[in-house]
């Protein structure tokens, strides 16, 4: 049973990541998948940065100052309340170029997964991106699979089932309607793109069973 | 007795001729296209029904053989059924180009062993499945889909018919576009059902490390427990509302909500199952089971 939280994981990271692991952070890092995860992304981090400080060269003053400035101000670190910075610590023997570098992956996997109040808008705009390149080539897609599936249309042989087809199809496109606005205003919110997404999914589903129409049982 | 007095009285013996004419051809038009057939199987049978409008009845018995019995009016369609190895497959066929929609119509009944494997296809009309135990899978678009009694790996597809499971076990997987799902006296291990704009309501037991999710887009969710059930829950309602009646104790770590609105996260009792219900606009309900 673990004795600390979320909240107190990362204190223990430092040692953890020099080898020294407490049993309470162990024990916390078992039952807990998203913290479990974080040493897995920053150990991957910590070996990814020793591979490239043996090609990377030294940092400016002004990027390694600009790294430790957005660090304070996504609260991943603090301003000397201890002795050593929460981050300096976790690779005493990584030469300053490789922890710019880590530093570098480090806030963008961090940052990412837990969503820091300054990179909101830039994983808001990234997200919101992300998603209309998706779906443009996905719209223009499905556009030319109505045309054909509605243009070819067959000799309606069972008018229940056109009837239903059409009826949900004009159902998933008020879904995919309210579905893309839903994304437009809350970009990063990975359920109303899942539902965007399945919405997609369904349409494609019956466009296929439109356009497959016709040749039924002959 | 008046009223066959008075019927007597009416009919003259070339009334009855007629009326005796026209039954004899109801009779013949409606039994001519009946086929009756056995075939014998080994355990683990596969049946395949492909029909385009009707009813589709499959019912599990003790016997080692399928029996089909299928009807349709029309002779426009015929019904091929054929055996190959341990498999029976039937199938509704067009003979003639253009088919008005009733003339497609093929009613099935069908006796399978418990243990057999169904894949049914069937677009408008019912299907209705009691007592097999096979894996079975059903695809229909108008069509209402009810299983009772029935296990294995279940997965059902439809555009807008409705579903209805009662007294299923094993492993399910629904989905459907404006279906409703009526998913009763349920002891399966894993749900999935998902459909858009129909209501699902799951009222069956959480098994212990059982999987339910359970997702649509609008309508109602309604999800009934007992007191001694044991779930970890995970509601989400992305626009709309979440009541839960469930006693939750949070989690003991934080996670992250999609919604401004409704959820509801938590272990009732030990959480020994995981209950996921998720909704873009509709209401999710969890209730105490009367």
């Amino acid at each position: 049973m673990a004795t600390i939280g979320c909240r107190d994981f990362p204190n223990y990271l430092e040692p953890w990541l020099e080898g020294d692991r407490h049993p309470d952070a162990v024990a916390h890092a078992r039952d807990c998948p998203r913290c479990r995860s974080m040493v897995d992304d920053l150990k991957s981090i910590q070996a990814a940065a020793q591979e490239w400080g043996r090609v990377e060269g030294e940092p400016s003053p002004q990027l390694w100052n600009s790294l430790r400035a957005q660090l304070v101000q996504e609260g991943l670190i603090h301003r000397q309340h201890k002795p050593r910075s929460w981050f300096t610590g976790w690779f005493p023997a990584v030469p300053r170029p490789v922890l710019a570098g880590g530093y570098l992956a480090a806030v963008i996997a961090i940052a990412f997964g837990l969503s820091g109040p300054v990179n909101q808008r830039i994983n808001r705009a990234r997200w919101l991106e992300g998603t209309q390149n998706s779906t443009t080539t996905l719209r223009a897609q499905f556009a030319s699979a109505q045309m054909s599936a509605t243009s070819s249309t067959f000799p309606d042989s069972n008018p229940i089932v056109t009837a239903s087809l059409h009826k949900n199809l004009d159902i998933v496109d008020n879904y995919i309607t309210l579905c893309e606005k839903s994304v437009n205003e809350e970009p990063e919110n990975e359920l109303a793109r899942d539902y965007l997404f399945e919405a997609y999914q369904q349409k494609a589903d019956l466009l296929s069973q439109l356009s497959e129409r016709g040749g039924y049982g002959r | 007795m008046s009223t066959m007095h008075s019927i007597s009285e009416i009919c003259n013996w070339k009334g009855a001729g007629i009326l005796a004419t026209g039954l004899l051809f109801t009779v013949a038009s409606t039994s001519a296209h009946r086929l009756e057939r056995h075939f014998t199987v080994e355990p683990r049978a596969v049946i395949t029904i492909h029909n385009p409008n009707g009813k589709v009845i499959v019912k599990a018995w003790t016997k080692h053989e399928v029996m089909v019995i299928a009807n349709h009016v029309s002779d426009k369609v015929e019904v091929a059924a054929e055996q190959t190895g341990n498999r029976v497959d039937l199938r509704t066929q067009q003979l003639a180009d253009t088919v008005a929609p009733d003339d497609l119509r093929a009613d099935y009944e069908v006796s399978v062993p418990e243990d057999a494997e169904l894949q049914i296809h069937n677009d408008s009309g019912e299907v209705s499945v009691a007592n097999v135990l096979g894996d079975m899978n059903v695809e229909t678009v108008a069509a209402g889909v009810a299983l009772e009694d029935a296990a294995g790996y279940l997965t059902v597809k439809t555009v807008g018919g409705s579903f209805q499971c009662v007294r299923c076990a094993g492993r399910l997987e629904v989905s459907s576009i404006s279906g409703s799902f009526r998913l009763l006296d349920l002891r399966s291990y894993h749900v999935r059902a998902q459909t858009s704009t129909g209501n699902i309501l799951f009222d069956g037991e959480f098994l212990p490390n059982g999987i339910y999710r359970l997702k649509n887009y609008s309508g109602v969710i309604e999800v009934r427990f007992s007191p001694a059930d044991s779930f970890d829950l995970n509601a989400t309602s992305l626009k709309g509302a979440v009541n839960n009646e469930a006693k939750l104790t949070p989690p003991a770590h934080p996670q992250r909500s999609f919604s401004k609105f409704g959820y509801a996260l938590g272990s009732f009792n030990a959480g020994r199952a995981k209950v996921e219900l998720t909704s873009f606009d509709g209401t999710i309900n969890i209730r105490k089971r009367n």
